[in-house]
């Protein structure tokens, strides 16, 4: 069990320094730029991965939130065959947060258009492309914890709704509660996107020097 | 190196998506949820009528997640394509980063708290009042995140102009 932190930390570290003494002792060290990379990496590259994201945590977190509570629906109709229709309402609290995700695929999608490269590297496209990231990996993960969020309490209301009916109800308060991490999620994701505007051409483009 | 390069946005909108998401409020959040929903469900097993009194730390996590919300909502209002320095992308990140870290420790420890105190509440009806206080006091601390994210969202409204 010593051997795992090793790996996990050790080993990560080890590499990160040698990288960097490395760059350190072959008079490379401008090599390592953070704001160069961000000025040429793609803004196409950082809307796709963030629009990917987005419905990939999002469907990620609605499919286990759906088996934890599938699982004790099943589990519990066992013996008390009456909580099978009722406790379906749970499975669709989960399902509601990969159409969250769905949504805002296809809004963040809408923005991205197809601009020639010597016309891309504009302030307002690297803008868009940030705030696409951004927004879908808030979104996705934000989804990705309410789906298990709304699954687990999912899980023991369908338990406690087996045991006693007249619990369903009130376990289910809990569950409206989980459910909204999902809506905040979505918020924060419009309003982020709310100041982008779709990719855009410009006569004058390339406000970097390091874009060839 | 200008003071507002073009990738300053990308460490503002950075901070946003931490108040909100990543490590952050929506984990301690939906920790605090889940844990004490499943003691909850525990403990109307075997006496329904406290209940209604026992989703205090179901209801004190839903307010981590808010706090989450109101910062990246501040936060977003202020990031912006043009004029946006880099001074004032580093604060909106740290700003993010204070709110969404403290949230996440509240919502753990209102989580715990009230897994526990909610199973003790089946068997004692006095530890009611120590639960709420040491939910209050677990509470707290994203109320401290909150409030220096929100000094320092406010310093950076004074950002050096832009040429």
């Amino acid at each position: 069990m010593g051997y795992l932190s090793y790996y996990t930390y050790g080993f990560p570290s080890f590499l990160v320094v040698v990288i960097s003494l490395y760059l350190l002792f072959t008079d490379s060290g401008e090599a390592f730029n953070v704001g160069r990379f961000l000025e040429e990496t793609s803004p196409y590259a950082w809307a796709s991965t963030g629009i990917g994201l987005c419905i990939g945590f999002s469907v990620l977190g609605a499919g286990w939130g759906i088996f934890i509570t599938g699982a004790s629906i099943l589990g519990g109709g066992v013996r008390a065959p009456r909580i099978r229709t009722k406790n379906l309402i749970s499975i669709i609290f989960c399902e509601v947060v990969a159409i969250y995700g769905v949504i805002i695929g296809i809004v963040y999608s809408a923005k991205v258009a197809n601009i020639p490269e010597a016309e891309l590297y504009t302030r307002e496209n690297y803008f868009t492309g940030y705030a696409l990231f951004w927004g879908g990996l808030t979104v996705g993960l934000c989804n990705l914890l309410c789906g298990v969020c709304v699954g687990i309490t999912g899980s023991t209301a369908a338990l406690g709704d087996a045991a006693d009916p007249n619990l369903f109800v009130k376990i289910l308060i809990v569950e409206v509660f989980g459910s909204i991490m999902g809506l905040f999620g979505l918020i924060v994701g419009l309003l982020m996107t709310s100041n982008a505007d779709t990719f855009k051409g410009a006569t004058l483009a390339v406000v970097s020097p390091f874009v060839h | 190196m200008s003071l507002c390069p073009p990738y300053a946005p990308f460490f503002g909108l950075g901070g946003v998506a931490s108040a909100v998401s990543l490590i952050k409020t929506s984990v301690g959040a939906a920790l605090g949820t889940a844990k004490s929903g499943i003691g909850i469900a525990g403990l109307g097993t075997f006496k329904p009528e406290l209940i209604m009194k026992s989703l205090i730390p179901v209801v004190m996590s839903g307010i981590i997640a808010v706090y989450g919300l109101v910062v990246s909502v501040l936060i977003a209002g202020g990031v912006q394509p043009k004029d946006y320095s880099l001074y004032a992308g580093f604060i909106h990140l740290g700003a993010g980063l204070a709110c969404g870290f403290t949230g996440l420790a509240a919502g753990y420890a209102i989580g715990y708290v009230g897994d526990s105190c909610v199973r003790a509440y089946v068997y004692e009806s006095k530890v009611f009042v120590s639960m709420v206080l040491i939910l209050i006091f677990a509470e707290v601390l994203g109320l401290y995140g909150l409030i220096v994210a929100l000094i320092m969202n406010s310093r950076a409204t004074e950002a050096p102009a832009c040429l």
